[in-house]
């Protein structure tokens, strides 16, 4: 028994990595992209967060329409009014946020 | 003399003509004076002269004399005055001083000018024969500027006048060469302008010279033709005096504005905080629920909380049922309470005046019974349930084949409570014909016109059919006319069986979860083959149009067909017809077994007649004629011998075999002739009332009088005798009666028409 314990304990301590959506009224097919779109960039530039948030923000205009937000980073606080059934609450990486939401 | 004092001109040379203001102007300023003069002449000669001209003509006949001219006599005027001229400027003085500073002294001022301005005129004419002009011309010709058509006469006139008076025109010609010499006998610098102008001006006067030469020539034509001449002389110059402006202004369409506002895309707001903290348990928490989630299944959670909604759903629905039939209690006593009288005569209500009257009968109406959705549905159908005596159901469809509805309505009511049907089904075309189940008294079957069965329970309210025929082998290719409940199969099987016009007899039995249809008899015309398409033969069939069921041989049954015949047949066979009946001569519409003798039966049909038949006898014992189709004919419940029938007509016929063999003991008009007709009737079980629908969708309920359903009396030595027993012995009588007649010999069919 001890031994499982630890063993969970060790498991507690993995870091997760894959992609959470923690929040999102997105239709389910877009949601997919967008996810499957936000991890591309993030690992694509993972040292540089405002190039990924810039990358993200322009391929979101040019697949979803223009006036997005896309707000990544380890830290803040957020608090925005979007058009409804376009925002997405994402984490990633174990210590990543990021938030799109689109509002013209 | 200089140009300085030229005021003094007219006087010194005592020239009468001082008032035209062209010689004022000439004296004025030289050129304009050249221009103008030379212009008169040109326009004089060409015969374009204008008002001006005109009116200095006419000044010229009136001379006005200054008051201080002086009066001189002819030898004074004769008097040559001679007077000596010089180039030098006496009035100017020389000796002008101007002192200068720089020099410290007086130096003489230079010599003003000889010219002296006395009016400055800038003129807006143009010479004729000048730069612009021409181009104008040019231009005028290219683009047509033609003078307006109605000034061409005048101008003319106008000319032909000026022209008769030469010694004006000589005046003026010497005036102007006057001015022409002193202009050349002014200052050395006005020379090479001077110059110009005489030359200008000998060529003004060349060419009026040559234009009134060309006057001269036109005037005789000019006279009698004016407008025709030379057109291109006409041509005025275009100045700003002389033009001429068009313009129209077209209409301006009216402006408008339309604007249209769209819905603005809803808008939500999200917010949160982002620490690390915060993602980390994210992750655990999902995490932990994705473990979970694939250690116990999947859709567990999603499946509990649809059962929970299912759960809330039926217990509301629990509910409301509850609270029906509250409503339905409380509804059913208001309305015994405000009909209390009716609802008493039902059962205790006799009509006193059949004391008096001997073998005649009448029918009370009591309640009107219908339901607001089928107003204009015909009842197709009444049938008492066989348990609760109060309790018929009511068929809504259509007879008539062009007026089917989209829906029909089976709707059980109570004769306690005639305002709302106690159950109400609804079907989506016509429903033709029900029974209910003589033992499951919450069974009801019901028939539809488009060929369908459905079965429903009542218990479980009448939403869903319990039992529904589906597909296209498992129904009757058309409208089911008759539905009855068959008895139990061996291995208690519930079953029914359905005629149809389609020829078919089908026996449906309710299966775990369907029914199980059987053709029991296939209803074939007899030599009724004919030829069908590419030689092959064709077995007519004929429709039937109702069933019924021998009392208590379970087995044998009647099928009346649309050809008036009534078939004998058994649910064991359907190879042949026990007995077959040349009945009508239209369709049967029903037929009705007595309740007393099983062997007796009666037929109505759409022929007007209603027979009375006995089993296996081809000929009926009683035919009556009632004057219209007849809907329905139902034996009695109480009595042998009365059995009663609705017609066309809106009237019910109540017959009593044993007080009139001939005639109905009561007709009576229940509904207006021409507007409506009575379908069907029925007997109710317990109490003397009958219920008949018609084809408004309302169903009456009549309550018989007491001559209607007269009881047999036991002769006094047999007391002990029941009614069963009386009655059965009541129709015997009366059928020996009839079956006196020889064998094979043919009832006639006399029967005439019958009349209230």
């Amino acid at each position: 028994m001890g031994d499982e314990e630890n063993v969970k304990e060790g498991d507690k301590k993995i870091v997760h990595i894959y992609p959470l959506v923690k929040h999102s009224d997105m239709k389910e097919e877009m949601r997919h992209e967008v996810v499957e779109l936000s991890v591309s960039m993030c690992e694509k530039f993972s040292s540089n967060y405002e190039l990924v948030a810039k990358m993200i923000k322009e391929s979101m205009d040019k697949k979803f329409g223009i006036y997005w937000h896309v707000v990544v980073g380890e830290g803040f606080g957020f608090e925005v009014s979007y058009e409804t059934e376009n925002i997405l609450y994402l984490f990633f990486g174990g210590n990543l946020a990021i938030v799109l939401w689109k509002c013209s | 003399m200089s140009a300085a004092d030229p005021a003094k001109l007219p006087e010194d040379e005592a020239r009468p003509c001082a008032g035209s203001a062209e010689e004022e102007a000439a004296m004025d300023e030289l050129q304009l004076d050249e221009n103008r003069g030379s212009k008169t002449k040109g326009e004089g000669g060409g015969g374009g002269g204008d008002a001006d001209d005109f009116d200095a003509w006419m000044k010229s006949r009136q001379l006005v004399k200054p008051d201080d001219q002086l009066d001189l006599t002819e030898a004074e005027l004769g008097e040559e005055v001679s007077k000596m001229l010089t180039p030098t400027n006496t009035n100017v003085q020389r000796n002008l001083v101007v002192y200068s500073f720089k020099e410290g002294e007086y130096v003489l001022a230079p010599l003003p000018g000889n010219t002296v301005t006395l009016i400055s005129f800038p003129g807006n004419s143009l010479h004729v024969d000048s730069e612009e002009a021409r181009r104008q011309v040019e231009e005028s010709e290219e683009i047509g500027y033609p003078l307006p058509m109605p000034n061409y006469a005048v101008v003319e006139q106008r000319e032909t006048v000026v022209e008769g008076e030469d010694e004006g025109e000589g005046e003026e010609d010497e005036k102007t060469d006057m001015d022409g010499k002193q202009t050349s006998a002014g200052d050395a610098g006005d020379e090479e302008e001077a110059e110009e102008e005489e030359d200008e001006e000998g060529k003004a006067t060349e060419g009026e010279q040559a234009t009134e030469t060309g006057a001269d020539d036109e005037e005789r034509p000019g006279e009698t033709q004016p407008a025709t001449a030379a057109p291109s002389k006409k041509r005025k110059l275009i100045n700003q005096f002389n033009y001429c402006e068009r313009a129209t202004l077209t209409y301006n369409n009216a402006k408008r504005s339309v604007d249209t506002q769209t819905i603005p895309p809803p808008r939500s707001s999200f917010g949160g905080n982002v620490l690390q903290w915060v993602i980390y348990d994210t992750y655990q928490e999902d995490y932990e629920a994705t473990q979970k989630a694939t250690s116990s299944q999947g859709d567990h959670k999603s499946r509990s909380s649809k059962k929970s909604y299912k759960k809330k759903t039926a217990m509301a629905e629990q509910l409301n049922r509850k609270y029906m039939r509250c409503w339905q209690i409380l509804e059913r006593m208001i309305n015994q309470n405000i009909f209390d009288d009716i609802g008493n005569d039902y059962r205790y209500w006799e009509d006193p005046a059949d004391e008096y009257r001997d073998g005649e009968g009448n029918l009370l109406p009591l309640w009107k019974f219908q339901y607001e959705k089928t107003k204009k549905m015909n009842v197709t159908e009444i049938t008492f349930n066989p348990s609760y005596y109060d309790l018929f159901a009511v068929c809504f469809g259509s007879h008539d084949f062009l007026k089917q509805p989209n829906e029909g309505y089976l709707c059980l009511f109570t004769v306690k409570n005639p305002s709302y049907p106690d159950y109400i089904i609804q079907a989506d075309c016509g429903v033709m014909c029900c029974d209910i189940h003589p033992h499951y008294p919450f069974l009801v079957v019901i028939g539809l016109y488009d060929g369908n069965v459905a079965v429903y329970d009542l218990r479980d309210g009448c939403k869903e059919a319990m039992y529904v025929s589906r597909g296209v082998k498992c129904k009757h290719g058309e409208c089911v006319w008759q539905i009855k409940w068959g008895p139990d199969m061996a291995d208690g099987e519930i079953n029914f069986f359905s005629v149809s016009s389609d020829g078919c007899v089908f026996n449906w039995i309710l299966m775990q979860n369907k029914l199980w249809v059987t053709t029991i008899i296939t209803l074939y015309l007899e030599n009724g083959i004919t030829d069908g398409p590419d030689g092959t033969k064709v077995v007519l069939k004929s429709g039937g149009s109702c069933v019924q069921f021998h009392p208590t041989n379970q087995t044998v049954f009647l099928v009346g067909t649309e050809c008036g015949l009534i078939y004998k047949c058994s649910t064991a066979f359907s190879s042949k017809y026990l007995m077959t009946y040349n009945a009508h001569y239209m369709s049967v519409y029903r037929i009705d077994f007595n309740r007393f003798d099983s062997n007796i039966f009666v037929s109505c049909s759409g022929d007007w007649r209603v027979k009375v038949w006995e089993d296996m006898r081809a000929d009926p014992l009683f035919i009556f004629d009632l004057g219209s189709a007849v809907g329905d004919v139902k034996w009695a419940p109480y009595s042998s011998t009365v059995f009663a029938a609705v017609t066309n007509e809106g009237k019910v016929h109540v017959f009593d075999l044993n007080v009139n063999k001939y005639k109905p003991i009561c007709v009576q008009a229940v509904v207006p002739k021409r507007k409506n007709k009575l379908t069907r009737l029925a007997f109710n079980e317990k109490l003397p009332f009958i219920v008949v629908g018609d084809e408004k969708g309302v169903t009456t309920s009549l309550k018989l009088s007491p001559n209607l359903r007269v009881m047999v009396k036991p002769p006094k030595k047999q007391l002990y005798l029941d009614q069963l027993t009386l009655q059965n012995a009541k129709l015997e009588k009366l059928l020996s009666l009839v079956r006196e007649l020889p064998e094979g010999s043919v009832i006639p069919d006399a029967a005439t028409t019958v009349r209230s």
